[in-house]
């Protein structure tokens, strides 16, 4: 009967889950493309690294803010801060466990805290860095090199582990990132 | 294998383009009301030989642009929501029609080679199409589908076609077993 039904299915359906709205797409590429960019190629005194820092200050804000009144996937309460169920979920996934999760899974939702949080870090000692009354201390220079340090150990983990997931579950995360569908099986376990 | 909704893939597109739109609206906002938010703190305290009353009408501005762009955020996220929900309605609504056109056919006893050309002929197309997609013979779809309206006793694809739009306008009959009632003696061809 399967396939009877497999007659009967939309095009729509291969497509999977709409799960990313199209803001939490933009935030996301748009500070991974501002990273990229303030990260290597422009010049660290200059107008444009302040510019796309500002930026990058704004686009945060906006997930942060969009975490409390965004749809379901992108809501806080969907993947809230949570070591324990992280450690369970790292069990699971030794078990050999694949439950889809819609949102963030406890470990990525670690990871875009962790992200979130570093950004900001970045953000503010940058524009610390600016002002009359911190300029020229040391220790804001350092923390705001210190954080972007760590920002790129925490982005090797962020892309290792998407792959990860990726090649565990199958399901095509990058691909989810850039369409906003997840290719889920409906009938499958699912979070 | 054969598509049932091939009409209407782009059903829902028209809004993720205006629910991507608005995603962008947002951020440039988003971008604008920092940029404003920093020059007001900056002028604030750091001091600048813009007047107090400059000041305070930045400041207005920024809080208005703020306002602005969380009402399209709250919008957006009532436009995605509403999205989900027509996406859900149709999906049921597909499933169950699913479920009726199975019992029909099963109640007339289809072969599955049948029941594919029968669903063709639900979906409007004429036998030469049926064999060009099947790639069989006209001849071998004329049989089929002769033995199909046989076996649903009906006289052609119009009657056929009638006894799912019957399905569709009683409204009624949803809890009882399908292949019970919908044998085809019924309303479609008494009512003639």
């Amino acid at each position: 009967m399967a396939d009877q039904s497999s007659i009967f299915r939309g095009r729509s359906e291969p497509r999977g889950i709409r799960v990313w709205d199209p803001l939490v797409r933009i935030v996301h590429w748009g500070i991974a493309l501002s990273v990229l960019l303030n990260g290597s190629v422009n010049d660290p005194d200059g107008v444009v690294h302040e510019r796309i820092g500002y930026a990058v200050l704004g686009l945060v804000v906006l997930r942060l803010i969009w975490g409390f009144i965004g749809p379901s996937t992108a809501r806080f309460s969907a993947f809230p801060p949570n070591p324990v169920a992280a450690l369970r979920h790292l069990k699971a996934i030794l078990r050999g466990d694949t439950t889809v999760h819609l949102s963030h899974n406890p470990l990525g939702a670690l990871m875009a805290y962790n992200l979130w949080l570093t950004l900001l870090v970045i953000c503010v000692t940058g524009i610390m860095m600016g002002t009359i009354r911190f300029f020229g201390a040391d220790w804001v220079e350092e923390l705001h090199e210190a954080a972007f340090d760590w920002l790129m150990i925490s982005l090797v983990l962020h892309v290792g582990g998407v792959f990860l997931d990726q090649w565990r579950t199958g399901v095509r995360l990058v691909r989810a990132m850039v369409t906003g569908y997840k290719n889920v099986d409906r009938n499958g376990p699912l979070k | 294998m054969i598509g049932w909704n091939t009409a209407n893939p782009r059903l829902g597109e028209r809004e993720a383009r205006r629910a991507a739109l608005m995603a962008l609206m947002i951020v440039v906002q988003a971008l604008c009301a920092v940029f404003f938010i920093g020059d007001v703190l900056l002028d604030a305290t750091e001091g600048s030989a813009d007047s107090r009353w400059h000041l305070a009408f930045e400041t207005v501005a920024a809080i208005v642009l703020c306002i602005g762009t969380l009402y399209f955020m709250v919008e957006l996220r009532r436009l995605w929501v509403r999205m989900a929900q027509v996406n859900a309605g149709l999906r049921a609504a597909r499933g169950e029609m699913f479920q009726v056109i199975d019992a029909f056919f099963a109640s007339w006893g289809l072969t599955p080679a049948e029941r594919d050309v029968a669903l063709l002929i639900l979906k409007g197309l004429d036998n030469e199409s049926i064999a060009q997609i099947r790639g069989t013979a006209a001849g071998t779809v004329r049989a089929q589908s002769a033995a199909i309206y046989a076996k649903a006793n009906v006289d052609g694809r119009a009657q056929l076609l009638s006894l799912f739009m019957e399905e569709l306008l009683a409204g009624d009959s949803g809890d009882s077993d399908p292949s019970e009632q919908f044998k085809p003696s019924v309303a479609a061809r008494s009512a003639r």
